[in-house]
């Protein structure tokens, strides 16, 4: 469904993709793993068309995304939570998700449905609906940031390092809407500094390095390759 | 020396008046750099070609009402288009560059008014003559109503941002232009849109501004200075902040005029604007950073 070929994404002039290539197929959970500054996010902001890549080629469904108008992966079904959250400071939680509800060709009782369903998962933004989006915690935030994503009914979600900083309690709500979001169909891009998480929740792995995709495969082979994981994560 | 008290309340009265109309120039102003980051130094050219366009319109309709709509559609339009092409391959750059920009297209802009309207001024015909007695004053309702249909088209720009759909839109893309593209909001479209409402809103008060004092061809410069004191006074970007501040410096500008010549009394709203930048210098009615 979604599939990066080659791709090389330069900031300036320092080159940050030297060539990476990913599969995501539909309803799949993928897992992006790697240590920090590898380009596992800018891989994210390429996919989203928030950086141009300079070669290779962003497919998404068939069709070449790469150097489309940033605002147009939104329409064809593709979510973005990125690293920093990025709530809408000074929106309410509500006015924040309807950011991802007020798009044409959804009916209002489909809103309806996508806020209730959100609201279901994660009852403290029903409470804090008509609170500002800056003065929830940062867990709030992060869920949040994930329920606005579910607004634009994606086919995929791209989720760059949802539990980072977050208390364990937190995180296992974010283990538990990732579940959710698979049995729903939904298929996820999962950026993430936690392995445990990571290899519980995917079924495939990419481990990134410098740039490169060094190592690809199953989950499960790469939970019996404990080196694998020590020599590239260091964990 | 005492001041008597009608002649305070008189100017209380006038200042009100040109603070409004102030305010409706500088909402546009602040909005759009709000958006863009664009410092908009074209801004009160907008607001002469708003007053010709009224001008022209009101001559050949002979309503002042729908040269004022007439003058407000034609501007938004050319707003918008000056955003999508002049404007729009800067957004994100140096602000050198855009005010730069900006800077030209008022150039432009004047000469161009120049050449279609001529140097002398046109004084548009009120569409209500009536007054009322201000103590010694016949005070003309106009200057009242003037003041009214500035703060109802600010209150509806205040409703269409709080409550509208696009009004979500815009106060998102102002807040994270980067995420509010990946939600799938059209920023480049919502940037010609927000800069056609900025543009209406100067020629609005062009138009209304025409019966008062004269549209002329070289009048932009002084609305785009007393506009940037008020945006710089409120804080940039800030709307509330702008229509406050318009009012106060309208306040104290009509009162100084009580003590020193009018063309004197702009000097206060120059010293307000010194004492803002040293001592608050990210704006009067901006809350403290914590």
């Amino acid at each position: 469904m979604l599939a990066l070929e080659n791709v090389h994404t330069y900031y300036g002039k320092s080159h940050i993709l030297h060539g990476v290539s990913i599969e995501v197929g539909p309803g799949e959970v993928v897992g992006l793993l790697g240590r920090n500054g590898v380009g596992k996010s800018t891989t994210l902001k390429t996919i989203m068309g928030l950086v141009r890549p300079s070669g290779g080629s962003v497919r998404f469904e068939g069709r070449d995304i790469a150097g489309m108008a940033p605002h147009r992966p939104a329409h064809l079904g593709i979510a973005y939570v990125p690293e920093e959250r990025r709530i809408f400071r000074l929106l309410s939680v509500l006015e924040n998700l309807r950011t991802g509800l007020d798009r044409p060709g959804v009916s209002e009782s489909r809103k309806n449905e996508l806020l209730e369903n959100a609201y279901e998962h994660f009852p403290v933004l029903r409470d804090r609906r008509n609170q500002a989006g800056g003065t929830l915690s940062g867990g709030e935030q992060q869920m949040l940031a994930i329920a606005r994503a579910m607004m634009l009914d994606p086919k995929i979600i791209l989720l760059d390092e949802p539990t980072e900083g977050l208390m364990p309690r937190m995180v296992s709500q974010i283990r538990e809407i990732i579940h959710v979001l698979h049995r729903g169909g939904v298929a996820i891009l999962l950026v993430e500094q936690n392995v445990p998480l990571t290899l519980e929740v995917s079924s495939r792995v990419y481990i990134m390095e410098k740039g490169v995709v060094r190592h690809h495969g199953p989950t499960a082979d790469l939970r019996a390759n404990q080196a694998v994981i020590h020599q590239y994560l260091g964990v | 020396m005492a001041i008597p008290f009608d002649q305070i309340l008189i100017q209380t009265v006038n200042g009100l008046v040109n603070g409004m109309i102030l305010a409706l120039v500088a909402s546009g102003l602040t909005l759009i750099f709000g958006i863009m980051d664009i410092v908009n130094f074209a801004h009160g050219e907008l607001v002469m070609l708003g007053g010709f366009t009224g001008a022209t319109a009101l001559a050949v309709t002979g309503s002042f009402w729908l040269a004022l709509v007439a003058a407000v559609l034609t501007i938004a339009l050319l707003g918008a288009l000056l955003q999508a092409t002049a404007l729009r391959p800067l957004v994100g750059r140096d602000p050198l560059t855009t005010i730069l920009a900006t800077f030209g297209i008022s150039l432009v802009l004047q000469k161009y008014a120049l050449w279609q309207w001529g140097p002398s001024a046109r004084k548009l015909q009120e569409p209500i003559t009536g007054q009322f007695n201000l103590f010694y004053l016949e005070y003309p309702w106009y200057r009242v109503l003037t003041a009214l249909l500035a703060a109802g088209i600010i209150g509806a720009l205040y409703l269409f941002l709080r409550y509208g759909k696009y009004g979500i839109w815009i106060r998102a893309a102002t807040q994270d232009r980067i995420m509010a593209q990946a939600m799938g909001i059209p920023v480049p479209l919502v940037h010609a849109v927000v800069f056609g409402i900025g543009a209406s809103m100067a020629a609005a008060s062009g138009v209304l501004f025409g019966p008062l004092g004269g549209v002329t061809q070289t009048m932009g410069a002084d609305f785009t200075l007393r506009a940037f004191i008020v945006v710089v006074v409120g804080g940039m970007g800030n709307l509330g902040g702008s229509i406050l501040a318009s009012i106060l410096i309208s306040l104290i500008e009509a009162y100084a005029s009580l003590v020193v010549s009018p063309a004197q009394a702009v000097i206060a709203s120059f010293v307000v604007l010194i004492l803002t930048q040293l001592f608050r210098p990210t704006g009067l009615f901006v809350p403290t950073p914590k």
